[in-house]
């Protein structure tokens, strides 16, 4: 299934958490630009997903493979798989008081530009860029100036997040639950930020719960993602038909994948 | 008794000045005391050699010393060199005095259990005695500087009063150039809703011996915010206490200290709830690197009549090196059945929560350990109120600790 042209390819992955196996033969292949959304019930492996892929502590892969342009993404370091342009934005970004955000922030892009080869930015460029973000997202300057989230509302903290995501310039993007606890203007806001990065060049996993999200963020394909394997996959209708009918589905019908077996 | 103590003893027995009463009172009681050993709880984990070895000397002449200079900030500058008073400023904003006299106050807001403190008593030649009358707000901050050049001996006393409504911003600066010997001892009459701003600066670190005290006494509806930052050295050690005469008053107490080494650092901090409707709040965060050594002791006591009490007492740790100790002991003693306490201590690596965070934005691991642990201490640096002291320190203490990975 995969080529050339895939940006990461998931193949039969099986990943536990404290020894109870949470992701249970997960395939995926994206291409670059495409819009990803992975749907399903609590407790599917919607998060752990995004866990193993940046590769968190205590999560352990049991057997599969992941690439990244071509690359094991399973053997590096959590910063070197960022570097390699992955991107997570948290569903429960962490507060960090006594960093700054702006410190961390220049931290995070010059570790990465330094990855690539590139110069580091003077502050002053990246003071620029970085009020540049902040307006994107409809963030006070005086943001950058606070500790990483701290005292952040749940809705700047996911605009935080997507500030990250705009300065890094990643390859792939894994949005978890990044709706949780908006309210519809703030849900408006990171889909814009979001929107405003898709490009021929870019992917992006949108993880949610629910449909809403991707009246904004219009995904490509949609996936149901259930006891840690997908097992329906179609275009972005089939986020509405799921907003209907909900997961319940799910227990009464035999899947696809044992409808195949 | 230790040969160091009879010394000053006898030192004392020779100084005559306005402060005879009281003097006399402190020396009495010194005469009698017991040194303090291992077995004595208050220095249990802070042994005296450093004070009986020390060869530090009272000189005649001194060689003039200037405070460090910090940007943004002009003060109104007390200036002790080997423990004489050697400048004043020059003019003082109406309100605020500064005399050589005798004050009612000496010695009274100072508990007498504090062994260095009854050595100050006697020994500290020019008491200077900073008044702010009542409902004048000073704006230019007073620095309190206790500078000794190397090798010598020095004992200063500082004792501030605050008037009713009246507000204050203080810092106590120390530089001491190398094998220097000082105690330094303050304190504070914080009057009915008064509000003083603290500082005290204990960056000295070598071979210099350092031990001292500010103490606190506050009044219905009085305000206090203090900061206390150290760094460890052959001996530095700092009690506080905190007593509220007047209900309603509150107290923020944030202190860090940050040792490389075989530094010692310690702090004694004591607040006594004597009346109801006061909140203390207190903050102390250390690193311990090398084979430093930190000691910790938080008391709260709230009295039986203290109802509706609130207070907080947090020391979290982070330990740079398995040979690094930290001893931390909080305590609380409530004999009130109205309050909200809670107090806590932590001795802990650095979390791995924040850790992942920062590396799944392309962070190295390294780099992010190192962000962490400066990030743990400079968050009560960024609530100092005073933002151009918190510029100053920061850097300071960020090289410091750049300095500590290296090793």
């Amino acid at each position: 299934m995969s080529n050339e042209n895939t940006l990461l390819s998931i193949k039969d992955l099986h990943a536990s958490v404290e020894e109870k196996n949470i992701l249970k033969g997960l395939n995926l292949d994206i291409k670059p630009g495409e819009v990803h959304a992975i749907m399903g019930p609590n407790g599917a492996g919607k998060s752990t997903t995004g866990y193993v892929l940046s590769g968190r502590d205590g999560y352990e892969v049991d057997s599969g493979s992941v690439t990244l342009d071509g690359e094991d993404l399973l053997e590096m370091e959590v910063e070197d798989r960022a570097r390699a342009g992955l991107f997570l934005a948290f569903q429960y970004p962490v507060e960090i008081p006594g960093v700054s955000n702006l410190e961390f922030l220049k931290v995070a892009v010059d570790s990465q530009r330094e990855a690539r080869g590139e110069e580091a930015l003077t502050s002053a460029e990246f003071l620029k860029m970085a009020k540049e973000a902040c307006k994107q997202v409809n963030l006070p300057v005086s943001f950058l100036k606070r500790g990483v989230n701290e005292g952040f509302s749940g809705g700047e903290k996911k605009r935080n997040e997507i500030m990250q995501m705009m300065l890094l310039q990643p390859k792939l993007c894994i949005l978890d639950e990044t709706d949780s606890g908006l309210d519809i203007d703030a849900m408006q806001v990171v889909a814009n930020g979001v929107n405003s990065q898709r490009s021929p060049e870019r992917s992006f996993i949108v993880v949610t719960h629910y449909q809403r999200l991707l009246d904004y963020i219009k995904p490509d394909f949609v996936h149901v993602l259930a006891d840690g394997k997908i097992v329906k996959s179609g275009d972005a209708s089939l986020a509405k038909e799921l907003e209907e009918q909900g997961y319940a589905w799910l227990q009464t019908e035999p899947t696809e994948d044992e409808l195949e077996d | 008794m230790s040969e160091w103590l009879q010394q000053a003893i006898a030192r004392a027995d020779s100084i005559q000045d306005g402060f005879e009463d009281q003097r006399a009172t402190s020396l009495a009681l010194l005469k009698d005391i017991k040194w303090p050993t291992r077995k004595t709880e208050a220095w249990k984990y802070t042994p005296l050699r450093a004070v009986e070895r020390s060869k530090a000397i009272f000189k005649e002449e001194s060689p003039e010393l200037e405070p460090v200079a910090v940007e943004g900030l002009e003060f109104l500058e007390l200036t002790f060199v080997d423990g004489q008073l050697v400048s004043l400023p020059e003019e003082l904003p109406e309100g605020l005095s500064i005399e050589m006299q005798e004050s009612s106050l000496f010695a009274t807001i100072k508990p007498e259990r504090h062994v260095f403190g009854l050595v100050n008593d006697v020994l500290a030649a020019d008491v200077a005695v900073v008044t702010v009358a009542e409902g004048v707000a000073v704006e230019q901050m007073l620095r309190i500087n206790n500078l000794l050049s190397n090798g010598a001996q020095g004992h200063i006393r500082v004792v501030v009063d605050l008037k009713a409504g009246s507000s204050l911003k203080v810092v106590e600066n120390a530089e001491g150039q190398g094998a220097s010997l000082t105690t330094a001892f303050t304190e504070y009459q914080i009057g009915v809703e008064a509000n003083l701003e603290h500082y005290r600066f204990a960056l000295q670190s070598g071979d210099n011996v350092a031990v001292g005290g500010s103490h606190f006494k506050l009044f219905e509806n009085a305000v206090m915010n203090s900061s206390i930052i150290g760094f460890g050295s052959d001996l530095q050690r700092i009690d506080t206490d905190i007593v509220y005469a007047g209900e309603k008053a509150n107290a923020k107490l944030n202190a860090i200290y940050l040792l490389d080494g075989k530094e010692l650092f310690d702090l004694h901090a004591n607040v006594e709830h004597a009346v109801p409707n006061c909140t203390t709040e207190e903050n102390i965060r250390g690193i311990a690197g090398d084979s430093s050594r930190a000691v910790f002791n938080g008391r709260i006591h709230i009295h039986r009549d203290a109802q509706k009490t609130l207070a907080e007492l947090n020391n979290r740790n982070l330990l740079m090196s398995n040979k690094a100790e930290i001893n931390t002991k909080p305590e609380l003693e409530i004999y009130a059945d109205d309050v909200r306490c809670a107090h806590g201590a932590t001795i802990a690596q650095i979390d791995k929560q924040a850790l992942y965070y920062l590396q799944t934005r392309g962070v190295s691991r390294s780099q992010a350990q190192l962000m962490l642990s400066f990030g743990f201490i400079n968050e009560l640096i960024d609530q100092m109120p005073t933002v151009e002291l918190a510029d100053w320190v920061r850097p300071i203490i960020r090289d410091r600790f750049a300095q500590m990975e290296v090793k």
